[in-house]
């Protein structure tokens, strides 16, 4: 511990500490612009400056390491008299004019910190001179001439992402931001995270959609779960008037860290697929709207005039727990019903399932993806796939993380990491016993396994070749190796994790498709065309073979909160709520179980997935329980090591 | 105790901060209990007093040789002159210009406007003032209060004259500092 004064007042902060930290945990604040608690500090906007006895001149507090026995001054005549003289230089720079800009009143860092240093003009008169503008991506603005030049974006696509996508060209005051060797954004390597427009402390990174539609504290936030796939990052939806407006990622979040992908931050609000807004029935070929009442009643005509196996039930992983388990119960449980299958064809969840109940507990969070010596990844592609996981590793791979690849198709997740080793292929069975000969040191004979997985010796045995006294290893499975045909190989690599006590991290599939396997749902890539399908789509979408079975079934019923295929061939539409208009539970690919909350109002005369189950089981004389909790959570704890 | 003199003009502006003074309502008759309103854009009077005001406020960027003549003179006239409003403080919309330079906004707005036919053509007349680089007020004549806004609320000019009729600096803070 370190013990210093600030401001005449005695504080200790641990060891590392800056400053800053110091300066903060005595209940002082210094302004501050470059400086952002996610990122490593950089130093560059000297807006922290402050008096240190001793010191020959003002220290940047973000980057000084707090030292025993120093004396800090935060607010001196020196100090503020630097700060305005820093905010001056800043403002005359670039066009920094705040009636013009979108990011205002509040929502900018430099509007607030002039604010309060109480500046009522600009000393020194701007440069007026223009800088790049870069338009070409479709879901946000790069302008130059509002940047601080506090690299709080490159550090973000850096640090965090792991994407190195943005950068700086040119030197001092002309510094411009540049998307790799200068190509528009648009055209580059940026995977539209969009992580650079959250941390941008004033207008440089415009969000398109939310620009100029209020500021901050005009929004109203409701911090949620992203269900897009099963990670569940934590998000905060910002609406206006119930109108969706924005998404960020929540910056409280210990799990994501304020990180979203593309799909997790921009889909929602891009979404522009037309509402279903009515209940609809077939007459003469036609779709007509019809009553609520109406529709569920020739619905439960149908369930009646049917036996039980006849009828097919297959239920989006968007929809909430409560949604899956209303659903398993009255199709599964009360009807017996021929299939009752979860949209998709990612097993991960269902293996993870089968071989914990065999084996026990075996999993860990996916905190593990961010403190590993190597990491070795089957049968997923993390730059596709559950991206925010991908970010945590593709930052490692820039340390070189040790990292082995393997998957039928090549991905780049690895592809910073001078220690990467690529496998490109399906057969995890060769895979599996490979990596158990690293893992156990015995690497005779290794050439010809080698080989025939078309892996080069030499940079096996350097990315591999102490598997074996590796201190923190981790595991990554997903889709491929889950596959049923591959489940042997599923479980060889987990019996060979826990051998050699490396964590296991099971990246499973979109949204609640943990917790629908823990209801019991089979997948539903053998979807089969019955007598009656019920398909509860949602907002989300659904693959050929799900379309193919649906169309081949004689009474199809589907409820979805958009137009489409799918309701274009139905006999009955229900409208749906989606996801941000409805509360429900969500069970994440770790085992946690999160509540989504309402952000948005469903317009009148939409019904999410449960409302309309209970209605059919009423008119079947049945009633549903809402006693899933428990039995997912003791079913997590099977799985899951807490 | 006579009155305090207040005059005021606009410059490079759109008249909005005077908008936003009218806007104080009622509290202008309040305030010419305490102030006696002399020249300004609104009023029949149009130039400040020869013989001085206490208070001069000026809206609007300076944009061309007219705006510095019309600065100058209130400077001149004024004890104290307050720069009302952002393009007064900043440059504000007008200043927006420079990056582009005033021939270039010249010859989009007079020659190639989408409705302009073949004959457009800069104005040239000798009688009026040449277009320059756009500045704050205060980068030709001194201000001594400067109240940033797009417009100033009618609270805080109504604050910031009702001070100056008392004798008082106003202090420019909280949410009257508002650079919008």
């Amino acid at each position: 511990m370190i013990q210093l004064t600030i401001n005449g007042q005695p504080v200790e902060v641990e060891t590392g500490s800056t400053i800053l930290d110091a300066v903060r945990k005595a209940g002082f604040n210094v302004p501050t612009l470059c400086y952002h608690p996610k990122l490593v500090s950089y130093g560059s906007c000297r807006l922290c400056l402050v008096e240190v006895e001793g010191a020959r001149t003002l220290q940047p507090s973000c980057v000084v390491p707090a030292g025993n026995n120093m004396v800090v001054h935060t607010d001196t005549d020196k100090t503020k008299s630097a700060r305005k003289f820093i905010l001056s230089m800043i403002f005359s720079e670039r066009n920094h004019f705040c009636m013009y800009c979108q990011d205002t009143d509040g929502d900018c860092d430099l509007q607030q910190a002039a604010y309060d240093e109480g500046m009522t003009h600009w000393p020194i008169t701007p440069a007026y001179k223009p800088f790049m503008v870069d338009a070409s991506h479709p879901d946000f603005i790069l302008d130059n001439n509002r940047c601080i030049l506090c690299r709080r974006c490159v550090r973000a696509c850096t640090e965090l992402v792991g994407n190195a996508t943005l950068g700086f060209e040119e030197r001092g005051s002309g510094s411009i931001l540049i998307a790799d060797n200068n190509v528009p954004l648009g055209e580059s390597t940026c995977i539209s995270c969009g992580n650079c427009v959250q941390f941008c402390p004033t207008g440089a990174l415009i969000d398109r959609r939310s620009a100029y539609q209020g500021r901050e504290t005009d929004l109203t936030h409701v911090n949620s779960v992203c269900m897009d796939c099963s990670l569940g990052c934590e998000r905060v939806v910002k609406t206006r008037d119930n109108r969706l407006v924005r998404i960020d990622g929540n910056l409280d979040s210990g799990f994501n860290e304020s990180l979203l992908c593309s799909d997790g931050r921009y889909k929602p609000v891009a979404e522009n697929r037309k509402r279903v807004t009515t209940p609809m029935v077939r007459r003469n070929g036609q779709l007509e709207p019809i009553s609520w009442d109406e529709a569920l009643s020739a619905i439960s005509v149908q369930f009646k005039a049917h036996d039980s196996s006849e009828i097919s039930a297959h239920i989006s992983p968007r929809q909430p727990v409560e949604a899956l388990s209303a659903f398993h119960e009255f199709f599964a449980d009360h009807f017996h019903a021929g299939q009752v299958a979860l949209l998709g064809h990612d097993q991960t969840a269902i293996a993870c399932a089968k071989l914990a109940a065999e084996i026990g507990a075996f999993e860990s969070g996916i905190s593990a993806l961010k403190d590993c010596d190597i990491a070795i990844v089957l049968g997923t592609d993390m730059v596709k796939d559950h991206q925010v996981a991908g970010f945590f590793m593709k930052r490692q791979a820039m340390h070189d993380l040790k990292m082995f690849i393997a998957n039928s198709t090549r991905t780049t997740v690895g592809d910073w990491s001078s220690n990467k080793l690529d496998y490109v292929g399906t057969d995890y069975t060769a895979v599996v016993d490979v990596l158990r000969s690293f893992a156990k040191g015995e690497t005779a004979n290794m050439t010809e396994k080698l080989q025939h997985l078309g892996l080069k010796p030499v940079r096996a045995e350097k990315v591999l070749g102490q598997l074996h006294e590796s201190q923190k290893p981790v595991i990554v499975l997903g889709k491929e190796i889950a596959r049923a045909e591959n489940y042997a190989a599923f479980r060889d690599i987990v019996l060979l994790a826990r051998e050699i006590g490396a964590k296991v991290v099971a990246l499973k599939g979109k949204g609640n498709n943990f917790g629908a396997a823990l209801l019991g749902y089979e997948m539903d890539a053998q979807a089969k065309s019955a007598p009656v399908f019920f398909l509860a789509l949602g907002d989300g979408h659904a693959c050929d073979h799900t379309r193919d079975a649906l169309a081949g079934s004689e009474f199809k019923i589907v409820q979805a909160s958009y137009a489409s295929e799918f309701t274009e061939m139905a006999d009955i539409v229900l409208p749906c709520t989606i996801w941000d208009e409805q509360v429900g539970h969500y069970l994440t690919s770790e085992g946690k179980l999160g509540l989504n909350q309402q952000a948005i109002q469903a317009a009148e005369g939409n019904k999410s997935v449960p409302e309309v189950l209970k209605v059919l089981a009423g008119k079947s004389g049945l009633t549903l329980s809402e006693t899933w909790r428990t039995a997912v959570e003791e079913k997590v704890a099977a799985i899951v090591l807490s | 105790m006579t009155k305090p003199k207040v005059a005021s003009d606009w410059l490079a502006g759109c008249a909005g901060c005077h908008m936003s003074f009218l806007d104080m309502d009622e509290r202008i008759i309040e305030l010419t209990k305490l102030v006696d309103l002399r020249a300004t854009p609104i009023t029949d009077l149009k130039e400040p007093d020869k013989s001085g005001v206490d208070v001069g406020i000026l809206e609007g960027g300076i944009s061309n040789t007219y705006n510095e003549e019309v600065a100058i003179k209130m400077r001149e006239r004024c004890k104290i002159l307050v720069a009302l409003g952002d393009c007064a403080v900043f440059g504000g919309v007008p200043a927006m210009r420079n990056f582009a330079g005033a021939d270039a906004a010249l010859k989009r707005a007079y020659i190639e406007t989408e409705s302009t036919d073949d004959s457009g053509m800069i104005p040239n007349d000798p009688e009026l003032s040449t277009p320059i680089h756009v500045r704050p007020v205060s980068d030709v004549v001194k201000v001594d209060v400067f109240l940033p806004g797009c417009a100033p609320s009618a609270d805080a000019i109504f604050y910031v004259l009702s001070e100056l009729a008392q004798g008082r600096m106003p202090k420019v803070e909280g949410e009257f500092n508002n650079w919008h």
